[in-house]
């Protein structure tokens, strides 16, 4: 009466077993190890160079889980790796030693077409304000193809008026629904950056606002 | 009547657990309660039934439980109870292999209950995400069936996808089924009516070879055992129009008569779900059950109308069924929950799975739960600062959720940003 037990069990070890070889195998335990030899030496001077260089490297790592996730060749996840490193540094440069999240808000930025002196407003700043949202409007109106002087020109004002967040992410949906209606994406944000609030006292550019806290020396 | 107590207290309090910390696993749940009636040649019942479940995903197994029990004469009366879990493999070429493995028991009556495990195994391939073919095979052990041994079970199956959810008449999947079933039954040569067909030619008296609880019981005699089987043909259809659901299967029991009974020969039911909001339905439906001998349920008709409260799909012939295309997701939001945990709520339609991936999971794809029709949801701890998103239905290509500010990824694709304050806010 056993043998039927027997063999039911026999198949699904073996279908078992198989299963879970595939699985463990796809579930590998370090994800960079899907890096070939060389690529992964390449990829780890990359990383030797962003700490010497004070770089966080969490950045780097993620971008390269990101492009083995998607399935990308080696040779381009480095390439964009090396990249990203590249653009990390210039940020530090210019916003100075501002925390990982803004570094890497920063090189997205320069990623989507943003040059490196139109950020350099935004090294002084209030103490505790973050240009993370700045940075991710300026961003995506560059990927509407905004032209990236008119999305430099009106996240710097709005970005000097002092704006909270609440107020870049009220634009950024007018202007994303203006565009889907069929506006130009540059006359879209001519149009609502005229009614956003507090761009009344525009200053130069690189002057922080009146009790402001320079925090470039961070 | 503490056990069916206990036991729907277990299933009901495990509804309420919140979501936890640690992403990998997911909670998911629905309780249906509605008026249900059955006949199943003996009293009719009709009777308001209950049945909870509770389904913890992971991303390569899912443990599910899920409960039904009846109220009647003021008491609560379990009617069956199964745990099962699922392990599957990543797909290659389109091909996925599946671990079954499930503990159940039936109650048929207060006095009389029955217990099974099982373990099955399968592959599947799909074709053009439109259709796909899968074989497997298994084995099951029923206990307290004393005229059954283990059962070797094995089938196979085929489905298709017609139509689509923004076509006028919706989309329907088609499937068919073939399980066959070999086990070994067990008959006294006291019992005239068993044993005449037991031990007969095609038996052999194999007394020596019988466990030892059921040879105790035939102490003194022989006792038989014959080789039986039978196999189970079914269709079924799952039509999706708007807010409607329909689904209907018909079968068919091949075997002989001392393997099948004359009322478990043929059978069909059918069920509708109409859908008043994202998390409730109005579920009503009806017919002919086979009976499950390894299980020791006779075959039955039943009838039924009811509340449905949460939801997600319960296949439980695990149909990988998937859309080609993939501009369903109508919105994407994120709400904070507690400590660090952002909740994502997601809407689309028309899809069996959603996954979700980004630094916050260094890039390693995370399965959304169902929560209610087109209502899917996932917790994740996301700490201040800006993340990196990507969002994907059906194993199709990852893409970058609707309605937040997108980047391009430097890989060919987008990816969506999100901000989140440190006030737990995301942007």
């Amino acid at each position: 009466m056993t043998h039927h037990l027997r063999r039911g069990f026999r198949a699904s070890v073996v279908a078992a077993s198989l299963l879970l070889a595939s699985t463990l195998s796809a579930q590998d335990g370090d994800p960079l190890s899907k890096l070939d030899t060389n690529n992964r030496y390449a990829f780890d001077l990359i990383l030797d160079s962003a700490s010497a260089a004070g770089i966080p490297t969490r950045p780097l790592i993620s971008k390269a889980l990101e492009g083995i996730a998607k399935k990308v060749d080696n040779k381009k996840i480095v390439d964009v790796v090396r990249l990203l490193f590249v653009r990390l540094k210039t940020v530090h440069s210019v916003l100075g030693g501002v925390d990982e999240q803004e570094l890497y808000a920063g090189a997205t930025l320069l990623e989507a077409g943003a040059k490196p002196a139109q950020l350099e407003l935004f090294r002084p700043r209030q103490k505790g304000r973050t240009d993370i949202t700045a940075f991710i409007v300026w961003t995506d109106f560059l990927q509407r193809g905004i032209p990236n002087e008119e999305a430099s020109s009106a996240i710097s004002k709005l970005w000097r008026d002092g704006v909270d967040d609440a107020t870049f992410q009220s634009l950024w949906t007018n202007v994303k629904g203006d565009i889907s209606q069929g506006l130009n994406p540059g006359t879209a944000l001519q149009n609502r950056i005229r009614e956003t609030p507090g761009r009344a006292s525009p200053q130069a550019p690189g002057k922080p606002p009146e009790g402001q806290e320079n925090q470039s020396s961070r | 009547m503490n056990e069916p107590k206990v036991a729907i207290a277990v299933v009901c309090a495990a509804l309420l657990i919140p979501a936890q910390r640690e992403i990998a696993a997911q909670v998911a749940s629905k309780i249906e309660a509605g008026q249900y009636m059955v006949n199943d040649g003996g009293l009719p019942i009709s009777a308001l039934r209950l049945a909870p479940t509770v389904q913890f995903e992971f991303p390569y197994a899912t443990v599910k439980a899920r409960g039904a029990a009846f109220l009647t004469d003021q008491q609560l009366q379990l009617a069956d109870g199964i745990v099962s879990g699922t392990f599957t493999s990543p797909t290659v070429y389109g091909v996925h292999a599946e671990m079954i493995g499930n503990a159940s028991r039936a109650i048929d009556d207060r006095s009389l209950s029955t217990d099974q495990v099982d373990v099955q195994t399968r592959v599947h391939l799909r074709f053009n995400e439109r259709g796909g073919i899968w074989v497997g095979g298994g084995v099951a052990r029923p206990w307290r069936i004393g005229a059954f041994s283990a059962a070797d079970i094995t089938d196979a199956g085929g489905w298709a996808k017609l139509g689509s959810r923004t076509a006028k008449f919706g989309t329907a999947t088609l499937t068919t089924t073939f399980t066959n079933f070999a086990f070994s039954k067990i008959a006294s040569v006291h019992d005239s009516v068993s044993a005449e067909l037991s031990c007969s030619t095609a038996a052999s008296v194999v007394a020596n070879r019988i466990p030892a609880p059921l040879r105790t019981e035939t102490v003194g005699g022989g006792v038989c055992e014959r080789s039986s089987r039978f196999g189970d043909l079914e269709g079924s259809v799952h039509w999706e129009i708007g807010v409607v659901e329909l689904s209907g299967q018909m079968g068919r029991r091949f075997g002989d008569s001392y393997d099948v009974t004359a009322d478990s020969r043929k059978w069909s039911s059918a069920m509708a779900t109409v859908w008043l909001t994202d998390r409730i339905a109005i579920v009503g439906g009806g017919g002919r059950q086979p009976a499950l001998p390894l299980r020791g349920l006779p075959a039955r008709t039943f009838g039924m109308a009811g509340l449905e409260l949460a939801y997600w799909p319960m296949s439980n012939r695990a149909v990988p069924v998937s859309l080609p295309h993939a501009p369903l997701v109508r919105s994407f939001e994120m709400k904070p929950g507690l400590g660090e945990m952002q909740k994502i709520v997601i809407h689309v339609s028309g899809v069996e799975t959603v996954d979700v991936m980004g630094d916050f999971s260094d890039w390693s794809p995370l399965v959304v739960s169902r929560r209610g029709r087109d209502l899917w949801e996932l917790s994740i701890p996301l700490s201040p600062g800006l993340h990196q998103i990507n969002v994907r239905v059906d194993g199709g290509q990852w893409k970058a959720p609707p309605g937040m500010p997108t980047m391009r990824d430097s890989f060919g694709g987008e990816v969506g940003l999100i901000g989140v304050s440190p006030d737990k806010t995301s942007h």
